[in-house]
Parts: structure tokens; sequence; C-alpha cells
């Protein structure tokens, strides 16, 4: 049966990305795991791999083509010669691959609609929210979009008196107000922040740094993976609402801010609670860079489960994030000022009290 | 026009140069030998966009293991090791 090559999700916030060219032609036999072709966004290219060793049957994307997020672009046979399904068909499932780990927001996604995690084909192995909303959308039962929130219902924004001229968003402009909208919308935002002596955390990441030989000062590296730590024994910071739940995910997907040129990145680091210290830092490391040349994988862009933001760079000493969509708490470092810094989070009230934010921040002030 | 370490070296320094700019820094005085992120002319997503840099100019594909202070510590350190991956010394 033939297999699809969906489009691949590049961040978060772009539900069209660009097709832009295919490295293989219909009848060449691919390996798993090869590179068929790249897509891009205003953020990132990302090159598209086979999922199956199989044939090139054809493409259904084509280069220069916007295409839905979830949408197929090309097609595997077992052999060359095997048809094209058509529109609509059902494509094949996993099964006979062995389970994959399942994230907790396709968790969400699959009880929502209903869908059997088998029955999804895995993307790098897990199933993301990326990969059910292809089966979705394949299946039609919904479009390839984020899972759907409930929006606060507004009246539309009276356009000003004063004359002037409407320019249309860039792709990361929209994601940035959709971000925000959902912070705005969805979220209780609320903002905590505690004083603390930074110097302890200094000398740490100091010796840590010697110890190692590291060229990149590790402190935010390590600050990170402190958060990581905590999350592990306090769950409800790593965590979401939904449908008047508290769902506390299974992994900690620790997501990490970086500006690149232009663009503001969460860098996220899957399951972080499965590593230690020094392959925290190293894996942080790798995706931060992989950002920085606009080279983030589809993994690396998407499925945040906690937060990690520092504004350290400008000397700003204190700054209140936004929350990224389906998290609960958001963790803001700044510019330390005359020996004392502080060290805030912003959070959602409906999974966390003031109190929680303050013990979890009392634990991130220092390093042990 | 053939990779030198001298040619190198000041590829390097002009790129550490405009990052240190751009925070309001003047790196225009690193020495071939200082170790950069002692000097604190440029902070950790500097050297996040300088080792990018690297990589790209340069076509070396570097591993997390490689991103040392004894391979990329110094200017003279970055430059040796472009023409150590290049196969050059």
């Amino acid at each position: 049966m033939a297999t699809p090559i969906h489009v691949p999700r590049i961040n978060n916030n772009d539900d069209e990305v660009k097709v832009l060219a295919f490295d293989v032609k219909p009848g060449e036999r691919v390996s798993a795991g090869q590179i068929v072709g790249q897509v891009e966004t205003d953020k990132a290219v990302l090159d598209v791999t086979a999922p199956v060793d199989g044939y090139v049957l054809g493409f259904v994307a084509q280069p220069d083509e916007i295409a839905q997020v979830g949408s197929v672009m090309l097609w595997l046979g077992a052999s060359a010669s095997e048809p094209i399904p058509e529109a609509g068909a059902p494509t094949p499932d996993s099964s006979t691959a062995g389970p994959s780990p399942v994230t907790g927001k396709a968790k969400l996604l699959l009880a929502r609609y209903g869908v059997k995690s088998d029955a999804v084909t895995p993307i790098d192995g897990r199933i993301t929210v990326e990969a059910v909303e292809r089966y979705l959308a394949t299946h039609g039962l919904a479009a390839a979009a984020p899972a759907p929130v409930v929006a606060v219902s507004r009246p539309a924004e009276p356009r000003p008196e004063v004359p002037g001229t409407a320019v249309a968003l860039s792709r990361e402009e929209k994601g940035m107000a959709a971000t925000v909208v959902w912070h705005r919308d969805c979220a209780v935002p609320g903002y905590i922040e505690i004083d603390y002596d930074p110097a302890p955390w200094a000398e740490y990441a100091r010796a840590f740094q010697e110890e190692k030989g590291l060229l990149m000062p590790p402190l935010l590296p390590l600050m990170a993976w402190r958060l990581v730590e905590v999350a592990r024994t306090m769950p409800r910071i790593n965590a979401t609402f939904v449908e008047q739940q508290r769902y506390e995910y299974g992994a900690v997907n620790l997501g990490f801010t970086i500006q690149a040129g232009e663009s503001l990145y969460l860098a996220v680091v899957r399951e972080a609670e499965v590593l230690d210290a020094g392959g925290f830092v190293n894996a942080l490391g790798d995706v931060l860079r992989r950002a920085a040349s606009h080279q983030l994988r589809e993994s690396e862009a998407s499925g945040a489960t906690i937060g990690f933001s520092s504004m350290e760079r400008w000397k700003v000493t204190r700054h209140i994030p936004v929350l990224p969509p389906h998290t609960a708490f958001m963790l803001a470092h700044a510019a330390a000022r005359n020996g004392r810094a502080v060290l805030g989070a912003s959070y959602d009230h409906r999974v966390l009290n003031g109190g929680q934010v303050v013990a979890a921040l009392k634990k991130l002030s220092s390093p042990t | 026009m053939p990779l030198t370490a001298e040619s190198i070296a000041a590829e390097i320094k002009a790129r550490i140069v405009a990052i240190a700019a751009e925070l309001g820094d003047d790196a225009s005085e690193l020495g071939p030998d200082e170790i950069i992120p002692a000097t604190g002319l440029i902070d950790s997503a500097g050297l996040l966009d300088l080792i990018a840099w690297y990589e790209k100019t340069y076509q070396i594909p570097l591993t997390q293991a490689e991103i040392n202070i004894d391979n990329l510590g110094t200017l003279a350190r970055m430059a040796h090791f472009v023409l150590l991956k290049k196969g050059l010394v």
C-alpha cells in the first residue's frame, strides 16, 4: 500500500509552507531517512525525509507551491508501478511498526476525535500533534490546524479615525499575534517574581564550564535544566488546562526562546527529563545552533510543555513573557543589577496558584 | 584565494567585531590568543551566532563535542581548526 509523505509543520504558527524542491524523481528508489525535498517558511528551511524504504510514485505538491501543513506532498510505494491512491483514500497506518510514543498534546487531540494512536503515522518516531493533524486532514476529520481552542468573543476593533495604511502581517508576525491571542483569550495569565542572589548560579556555571571545557557559557542552559528538574518534581508546572481539567504532560519538552536575526524561535528539547545536566546542555546547544542557522527540525520547533525566556542579553532587568500555547509556566530570567536579580514566571492561573509559582521560583533561584 | 590561518582569523575577528558592535561593545582590540568567552565581548547568544556563521562560512559542520575551548576558544584556535577540519594542516 502506498505511503504518503505529508507536508511537515515547521513551527506552531505557520499552517502553510512553501515547497522548495524535490531531491528525487518519480520511479526512484529511496531509503528510510533519505531527504526527498525541502519546504520553507519565512523562518526556516526544513528537509523532508522518507519515513520508509520505497519508490517515488509521484508528487502531489509542486516546487514553489504554497502547501497546507499535513497535506500529502508525495507518495511512496512498495514498487515503482504501484498506483497513486485517489484523493481522500485512506492512508496506511503504522501498526506493523510497533507502538510509538504519544505526546501529551497528541493524546488530547486523539481523545477529542476518538482516534486510536496506532492509526497515526509517527513523525520522528513519535505521535505528535502534527502527526494527528495530518491523519485528521487526510481522513477528512478536520483541517490541518492546531487543536481548536475556545477564544473569548470580542467585538471587532474599530478602524482608527486617523488616516493610515493597512500593512499585511508577515508569517512571523501572524505567529506572534496567534501566540499572544492564545495568552489573552485562553490562559488566565499571572506573573510573579522573586528577588535572588545570582552569584551562586554564576559560580556554579563557571565551574561547570571549566570542568567541561565548554566554549559556550552554560548559565542559561543549566538554569533551564534546573527548570526541567523542578518540573519533574512539580508536574503541575509542566501542564496545561483542557476541558475543565489540568492536564499534566507525560514528558518535559523544554522550550527556550532564541532570537535569530529578526526571527524569534521557541527551540524545544523534547523529553528533557531523561537527560542528565551535561546531556541537556549539549542537546540544548544543538537545537540553539540550528535555530541560529534557521535550520530547526520540525520536532524542535513545536511541542513545548514549559518555557524559559531570558532577556539578559539586552540588559533588561525585568520582563513578563507571553505564555506559549498550551503551557502553564514560562520562566523569565533577566539581567542582574547591583548584585541582585529577579527571577519571574508567567503562569496560567487555571493550573497554578501564586504559592505554587513562588515555590517553584525559590527552587530555581539556586543551582542545588 | 587560499585559506591561511591569518586570513581566517581576520575574517573571524571581523565577525566578532560586528557581533560585539550590536551589543554596543568594541572588539577591535581582540588578540589572536585571547580566550574569546573570557573577554566578555560577546555573550552566549553572540557566540551562537558566531558558531553558526563559522560552520556556514567554512562549510565545517560541528558536533557539540567539538565546540569547546580547546578547538574554538581563541581566534588562532578557530583558524587552526578550520584548516584541521579541511585537512590543510
